[in-house]
């Protein structure tokens, strides 16, 4: 597994990736598996963003006197905008649970599934 | 025997994604393919023929423009449902927000006081990072989220309440709408000059065309990313 410790930022992702999911499975309360959901999110922002890394690079900003290695602006430009489509789903996400709130009086999975 | 379950659900799909990342080329090395093909040629050219030497800026905004368009879009429709789902608070309903303060709460003079005078400072950061966001780190969608939550660190603070809000409803309806107009009306534009949808003209004797579409977009993106966030900000508050 020597890839896997020359890889071991890519790893720590994963875990990020594994914290989410486990909160989105575990946890009753929407609110909270909305946060698990961001979580995840992030860990793939970070892969993504990491993966355009270069060595020594500096942000992919050209002017007079800047000399590479750069970052890959794509990467950047891509996880721009899934940023923006993360928030868009966030927001809409809370405005649903609140109106389950205000419809069944909690947001608990497992309160809503015996109501129900 | 409900953890075992999870934490084999968890290990499932962890294993093969650390296998799989095991095998992917070292991040920052120069070799992978996140840093050939399109990215060497963005980084070559892009500054000329995008107009941006910000390069993010550049391939946000022209090489991938109409992935922006789509995305500004995705906003927009975002702000539709979330109005379409918050149906407003029953009036007369006893814990309807509008009745004492804002949110039903009396926000702290000191506060209040604050909030005002870091206000004008706040909205020059923003304008700074919307108009510079071509030549350094920043563009429209950042601009525009910081002057969002301005307006919405105003909309708690002033103490308006659903009669008379921070923005009037007729124009507020305007600028939530303002970046896909922009983004249209500057693909009409390039429609014209180049012949193709959102087409920057390539002539070098027009960089300052392409610094102008770049920024026109930026400030359109910006007005309605702030419009939509304090749009969000007061339906969930139940204006």
């Amino acid at each position: 597994m020597a890839g896997l410790w020359q890889n071991i930022d890519y790893a720590a992702f994963v875990a990020l990736f594994g914290i989410g999911l486990y909160i989105i499975i575990a946890k009753q309360n929407l609110i909270k598996k909305l946060l698990g959901l961001n979580i995840m999110e992030t860990a793939v922002f970070a892969f993504v963003v990491t993966s355009g890394m270069a060595d020594g690079g500096t942000a992919p900003i050209l002017g007079p006197d800047t000399t590479g290695p750069f970052a890959s602006p794509l990467t950047h430009a891509l996880i721009l905008t899934a940023i923006v489509v993360a928030l868009s789903i966030t927001a809409l996400a809370l405005c649903l649970i609140i109106e389950i709130y205000r419809h069944c009086g909690t947001i608990e999975a497992d309160e809503l599934k015996r109501a129900a | 025997m409900r953890k075992p379950l999870v934490a084999l659900t968890i290990a499932a799909a962890a294993v093969p994604m650390l296998f799989g990342v095991a095998s992917l080329p070292r991040p920052g090395d120069d070799a992978a393919p996140a840093h050939a093909h399109a990215t060497a040629l963005y980084i070559e050219g892009g500054a000329r023929a995008t107009g941006a030497d910000n390069l993010v800026t550049g391939v946000l905004l022209n090489y991938r423009a109409l992935d922006t368009f789509g995305e500004v879009m995705v906003i927009f429709a975002a702000l539709a449902a979330v109005m379409a789902v918050l149906t407003p608070a029953a009036p007369g309903s006893g814990d309807g927000p509008g009745a004492g303060g804002p949110a039903g709460a009396q926000v702290s003079p000191v506060v209040a006081y604050v909030v005002r005078l870091t206000a004008p400072f706040i909205a020059l950061f923003g304008a700074f990072v919307i108009f510079k966001g071509h030549v350094s780190p920043g563009g429209g969608f950042q601009g525009g989220v910081v002057l969002g939550a301005l307006l919405m660190l105003l909309s708690v603070v002033m103490g308006r309440g659903p009669r008379t809000p921070l923005i009037p409803a007729a124009a507020a309806r305007w600028l939530q709408a303002a970046a896909p107009m922009t983004f249209a009306a500057v693909a009409l534009l390039g429609l014209g000059l180049t012949g193709s949808l959102l087409g920057f003209p390539a002539d070098p004797g027009m960089a300052w065309a392409r610094e102008l579409m770049i920024i026109a977009l930026e400030l359109g993106i910006a007005i309605g990313v702030a419009a939509a966030i304090l749009g969000v900000f007061l339906g969930m508050r139940g204006d």
